[in-house]
């Protein structure tokens, strides 16, 4: 089954462990990810005043885009491009200013009829667990892991309309399926200080260690998160708090497609385990 | 200034009740001079202060105080209604030559992106 996807501008600079774990272990499980032909970046971030519609113009051609490819949907996996382009999309379908606007910009006709897909989602309802658990080269044996959604992905729930927007479970779920042992805690859909960490650095350490305090007390041997923002948040200020404290005692964010690709049994390489701050692989490659 | 605040975000402040639950959830709340329940009695009195304070800049748009609010504000658009009311007029916080190289040279493109969108004019 082919899907069109948008990768987005990160994922191809330094969040290239994001894409190509994701591309790898879908079409490891038989989905083959089709790169829109053209994209831009999607904005990143949802206008929130009512009167921005320039703001959206960029996802709103990804999406036009996306439409005349075969299949209906568009997947994409960092929570950001996921969060605007499916905001887009719904104000496209369901404000009519919105719709009329945008389609001037575009000069297109496209009426928000491409479902946004996020491969959380192909994991559990295209592909399902029971599938994935078949197809599984080796298990995590009980790694102790704390899925971070962060807030990108979840709200708001109406527009998202992606799992629940403070208790979500689908990463669970899935990290389950590969043999990974879930740690429960608070701080899963809390907010690591997103991009404050260029305005107020202080905001995102102390959100950090709020996050990483939870998990770690709890047993987390490692956090996963599909939010490239929230990976690198977590993973490199965990270099200031080592800093700040000759006790604290660091713990691998990684991305879930890692984990996925890893139990897939994708090229050690393609996994990109070497390129976060606090190294994953004592724990990955060792055990 | 109050028209211009609805207009904008689309959300009528004077129906908060004043329960804090914004202000309870806020990521920011720590670094902010006024949390957010604060923030929103000063739009419903027409405090023209509302639109100098650092929480305005504090706020990361992680949308709990909207997916909270009993009332049903989306909070984080009168948030960003504050914000673009003086980013329109050219006042923003986010200098790009003030930000430290070791960010700079280190942080994911999406939040340059976010970060410009957000916080500078």
């Amino acid at each position: 089954m082919k899907i069109p996807y948008f990768p987005g501008c990160t994922l191809h600079s330094k969040a290239r462990g994001l894409d190509e774990t994701t591309r790898g272990s879908l079409a490891a499980l038989g989905v083959e990810l089709v790169e829109l032909p053209e994209w831009t970046c999607c904005g990143t971030v949802f206008p929130l005043a009512q009167d921005n519609y320039i703001g959206m113009v960029a996802a709103a051609r990804i999406l036009a885009n996306a439409a005349k490819m075969e299949g209906g949907k568009l997947a994409t996996v960092c929570s950001f491009c996921y969060h605007v382009l499916k905001r887009v999309n719904y104000a496209i379908k369901n404000n009519s200013e919105a719709r009329k606007k945008l389609n001037d910009y575009l000069e297109e006709n496209y009426g928000g009829e491409i479902e946004t897909i996020h491969p959380l989602e192909i994991c559990k309802e295209i592909i399902g667990l029971d599938a994935i658990r078949e197809k599984l080269k080796r298990k995590l044996k009980g790694l102790k892991v704390a899925c971070y959604y962060g807030c990108m992905l979840v709200r708001p729930a109406a527009e998202m309309n992606f799992d629940h927007p403070e208790n979500p479970t689908i990463m669970e779920e899935l990290i389950s399926a590969l043999g990974a042992e879930v740690v429960e805690y608070p701080g899963k859909t809390t907010c690591c200080g997103s991009y404050q960490v260029l305005n107020d650095m202080s905001l995102v350490k102390q959100k950090v260690k709020e996050i990483l305090y939870s998990a770690s007390a709890r047993g987390a041997e490692a956090i996963i998160t599909s939010c490239p923002l929230c990976q690198f948040n977590l993973d490199w200020m965990q270099e200031k708090l080592a800093e700040e404290n000759n006790g604290f005692s660091k713990v691998p964010v990684l991305y879930f497609t890692q984990l996925l690709g890893l139990t897939l049994g994708l090229p050690e390489e393609s996994l990109r385990l070497g390129e976060h701050y606090v190294d994953p692989k004592p724990l990955l490659l060792g055990a | 200034m109050i028209e211009r605040i609805k207009e904008i975000s689309g959300q009528n402040a004077s129906i908060c009740m004043q329960c804090g639950t914004c202000s309870a959830s806020c990521t920011g709340r720590d670094l902010m001079d006024y949390p957010p329940r604060q923030v929103m009695r000063m739009i419903q009195l027409g405090n023209q202060n509302v639109l100098n304070l650092k929480s305005i800049w504090i706020c990361s748009t992680c949308f709990i105080c909207t997916a909270r609010c009993p009332r049903g504000i989306d909070i984080a658009r009168l948030m960003e209604a504050l914000r673009v009311i003086n980013l329109r007029k050219g006042r923003e916080v986010l200098i790009a030559e003030k930000i430290p190289l070791e960010i700079l040279t280190r942080v994911p493109q999406m939040a340059l992106t976010s970060g410009f969108r957000k916080l500078s004019a």
